[in-house]
């Protein structure tokens, strides 16, 4: 047996060393990388919501759902009057740069006013200005502060533009109609639905995605689980109770359910207050906090022929 | 939209030597894999120690046959062969002569029945030679049926890795599968590696102990009759 078992590890090994000298000629062969293509499917109603971007847009914004919308309001007054201020400051370029120390540069204009002497009257009607300029400065930084570094980047557009109307300040009027066509512009920039102010686009786009017709479909089990439908009364196709509600954030039933259609079914009282229970039974409600515009005020069908399978 | 990052796959090294292949395996494709190699060495070891030991038989058969057919007398002959271990028909001849001589002993030779014990005695002697013979041939017939099954094991094993590596690069590209599947290939051939040789050799040497214990039990017949004769004459 010994002889045997010597003679089979052997000859095992002087396999396995001629497959190690013999077979690695034959391995190692490279397999070219496949680049991969990013591909996004989007749903047409996911391509129309998407936020339209604009380039003129004063920074790029986070548009939650639950942002208030006072902020167009101040931000609107902003590009106008800064067209303004270049064209008022003109004489003294320094100025703008930096807006705090403007109280002491009225000072400087003095010298320019030696050089030119055509300019007084504006120095000194814009010595007035001046004080405004300080202030108009002010409420931009006020009104958004942690943006501000983001708008390094939009503002190297907004502010060669105004220079360029300073040299044709004497045909001033294509980019006063800019201005102005900036004024009305970032109020509406996006799709019908939304009453926000343009921004260079969102960061995820996603914001104003309407809820999917599952999602929906999800708030409409939650529902009718609660649902007690008026069982054996007669002319159920005539009991349909529509009812509006809102919810809060939390998925509580704020605003009080309202029905909004009427039968002359007799029955139709009870089925509409058979509605209004089961939408104040189940409450709260989980929904996607992200699309809350979409289902802040909801409306509902409760439709008596949908249970009886009709 | 900023989750999308251009991704290129990073494609595994094609490596097809034995080692490579061995070392990128999992744990347990690498255990089937020194199992059938055990397995592979331990067959070969009783293929050679059985194909000598038939060999050696056959040999020592022949020339007992030619010694004993010379027209020796029976009594040189178990005088020559009493001490030595013998192998094959000589075992036969010394355990049937050892029973002959010992029912001759003594006053009462015990000559009755001596046929029948003489056949019992060579039967039993023919049942250990073929025994002998035939020990370990079961290991190899075993592996010769499970050989193909272990490695099957292993290659199910490497390619479900396969399949996980599907599954984590998200892709099918014949990168991704190919090193699990080579791996997985790999047992299956260490399996029929050391399931074929076993189970040809099972084949050929169970065959050949057929073969000798045949003889071993015409040689019975003949001495059986030999001695049978001798009995008789002797009543």
């Amino acid at each position: 047996m010994r002889v045997g078992l010597f003679a089979s590890m052997a000859g095992h090994s002087a396999i396995i060393v001629w497959g190690l000298l013999a077979l690695p000629d034959a391995g190692s062969f490279p397999t070219p990388s496949v680049e991969t293509l990013p591909v996004e499917l989007v749903s047409v109603s996911e391509f129309t919501q998407l936020q339209l971007g604009e380039r003129d847009a004063d920074q790029v914004r986070d548009v939650s759902a639950l942002a208030p919308t006072e902020t167009p309001a101040e931000e609107v007054p902003a590009p106008v009057e800064r067209p303004a201020e270049p064209r008022q400051v003109q004489p003294t370029p320094p100025a703008p740069t930096p807006p705090a120390p403007t109280p002491p540069e009225p000072t400087p204009p003095a010298p320019t006013l030696e050089t030119e002497p055509e300019p007084v009257p504006d120095a000194a009607a814009e010595a007035g200005p001046a004080p405004e300029a300080a202030p108009v400065s002010e409420p931009v930084p006020a009104a958004d502060p942690a943006p501000q570094p983001i708008v390094t980047t939009a503002r190297p557009r907004t502010k060669p533009a105004p220079p360029r109307p300073t040299r044709q300040e004497q045909d001033f009027n294509s980019n006063q109609i800019a201005a102005l066509l900036n004024k009305v512009e970032p109020s509406g920039g996006t799709t019908s639905n939304t009453d926000q102010p343009a921004s260079l686009g969102t960061r995820s786009g996603r914001e104003n995605i309407r809820m999917t017709q599952s999602e929906l479909d999800a708030l409409r089990s939650q529902v009718s689980a609660c649902w007690n439908p008026p069982v054996g009364a007669a002319g159920a196709e005539d009991l349909s109770v529509r009812v509006r509600f809102n919810l809060s954030q939390s998925g509580e039933v704020s605003g009080g359910p309202e029905v909004l259609n009427s039968s002359t079914n007799p029955a139709f009282q009870a089925a509409a207050s058979s509605a209004v229970r089961a939408v104040m039974r189940c409450a709260p409600y989980s929904l996607p906090i992200a699309k809350y515009d979409d289902w802040q005020e909801v409306i509902l069908n409760f439709d008596p022929r949908e249970l009886l399978g009709g | 939209m900023d989750q999308l990052v251009q991704s290129t796959l990073a494609a595994p090294e094609g490596e097809l030597s034995f080692f490579a292949l061995f070392w990128q395996a999992h744990l347990i494709v690498k255990l089937v894999m020194v199992g059938l190699l055990i397995a592979s060495v331990w067959c070969w070891a009783i293929i050679v120690d059985k194909v000598m030991l038939l060999g050696r038989m056959m040999r020592q058969m022949n020339r007992f046959e030619n010694v004993f057919w010379s027209g020796q007398s029976l009594e040189d002959l178990y005088g020559t062969l009493q001490n030595r271990s013998n192998q094959g028909m000589a075992a036969l001849f010394v355990a049937a002569m050892r029973e002959w001589k010992r029912s001759h002993e003594g006053a009462r030779p015990a000559i009755a029945s001596l046929q029948q014990r003489i056949d019992r005695v060579m039967d039993v002697a023919i049942q250990r030679e073929a025994e002998r013979m035939e020990s370990r041939l079961l290991v190899l017939a075993s592996v010769g049926s499970a050989g193909p099954f272990i490695g099957l094991f292993g290659t199910v094993w490497g390619i479900m890795t396969s399949f996980q590596a599907i599954a984590n690069s998200e892709s099918t590209n014949l990168a991704v599968v190919a090193p699990g599947i080579a791996e997985a290939l790999f047992a299956t051939a260490l399996g029929l590696l050391a399931a074929i040789p076993a189970v040809i050799a099972y084949n050929m040497l169970s065959n050949r102990v057929a073969k000798a214990v045949t003889r071993m039990e015409g040689f019975a017949d003949e001495f059986s009759a030999i001695l049978s004769r001798q009995i008789d004459q002797g009543l």
